[in-house]
């Protein structure tokens, strides 16, 4: 009697403890904004390089009655290009984490256009 | 002498000024050429349930930032190819938003832009496949009959298209009359 006591509360903490790392990713995700409010000249490229994540977000936004063309991507340490979306006006990308990368984003557009941010999620 | 100079001169400058607004008007390129106005009907369709966008699409960031309604009021489920759904969204401002949604591959993507773009373009998002090629989803104003890209043709439904293996740096949409290029970059 005692034993299967005993087993129920194993079973029920390995459950607990199962539960706890399931979410602990998700609960502790926040989103970091690397580069924003600018001017950002065409073709130039806003990054977040300080370590390498598993992203599973990347936005840029120009504000309010967007219209230029626009990128978001992502580049893994080893240099392969993944989740890399061109889309016209502000931009968002939301993805599995499948690879470790670094986020990029930008104005695609033939003018310098203001950015507001650049951000992304892990 | 010098009158006829100054006629002459006058001339040269009124034709160059005539030739820049005819420009400006649109009438000197094909980037210029203009279909409807702007409107996308499918966002006046009657509601169903299938219209509203997921909760994981409305808990972006991007969401609260560029739609007019924090909720997503006013979606229309645009077309549906296989596990992919795109939407049309009403923006803040001016804005009118693309919402893609593939539920197998668990993503989702969004475009929104000033409604202005939708008379001489496509609101659109091209995403880069593993095979190098892209998928190019797009929104057009009403007007617009087809999409194209590499030679093959796609028809508009509801306001939408969807080009699969795109090559290119560009396609066209238009009508049964007119053309538009657009550049997809890349």
């Amino acid at each position: 009697m005692r034993l299967r006591f005993t087993r129920r509360w194993a079973a029920a903490a390995a459950t607990a403890v199962l539960l706890a790392l399931t979410f602990a990713s998700t609960a502790g995700a926040e989103y970091y904004i690397y580069w924003w409010q600018r001017n950002m000249a065409p073709n130039a490229q806003g990054s977040h390089q300080i370590t390498a994540h598993n992203k599973i977000y990347n936005e840029l936004y120009f504000g309010p009655n967007a219209g230029w063309r626009s990128e978001v991507w992502e580049v893994t340490p080893a240099g392969y290009r993944h989740f890399d979306k061109w889309c016209v006006g502000n931009c968002f990308n939301a993805h599995p984490g499948y690879y470790y990368t670094y986020s990029y984003c930008s104005n695609r557009d033939g003018g310098t256009h203001f950015v507001y941010n650049c951000k992304d999620q892990w | 002498m010098t009158k006829r100079r100054l006629q002459f001169g006058t001339a040269v400058l009124a034709a160059v000024v005539t030739a820049g607004l005819l420009t400006q008007l649109g009438l000197g390129g094909s980037d210029k050429v203009q279909i409807g106005n702007g409107s996308v009907s499918a966002l006046a369709h009657a509601a169903r349930t299938s219209d509203a966008l997921p909760q994981s699409v409305l808990d972006y960031p991007f969401a609260e930032r560029n739609f007019a309604s924090r909720s997503g009021g006013g979606s229309r489920l645009l077309q549906q190819q296989g596990s992919l759904k795109l939407y049309a969204v009403p923006g803040k401002g001016g804005m009118i938003c693309l919402v893609e949604v593939d539920s197998a591959a668990g993503t989702a993507g969004g475009a929104c832009a000033d409604r202005d773009v939708l008379r001489t373009g496509s609101i659109y998002m091209a995403d880069r496949q593993e095979d190098g090629s892209r998928l190019v989803v797009g929104l057009v104003g009403d007007g617009h009959t087809y999409a194209e890209a590499d030679g093959r043709q796609t028809p508009v439904q509801n306001n939408a298209f969807v080009l699969n293996d795109v090559e290119g740096s560009d396609l066209t949409v238009g009508s049964a009359s007119a053309s538009q290029q657009v550049d997809i970059g890349g």
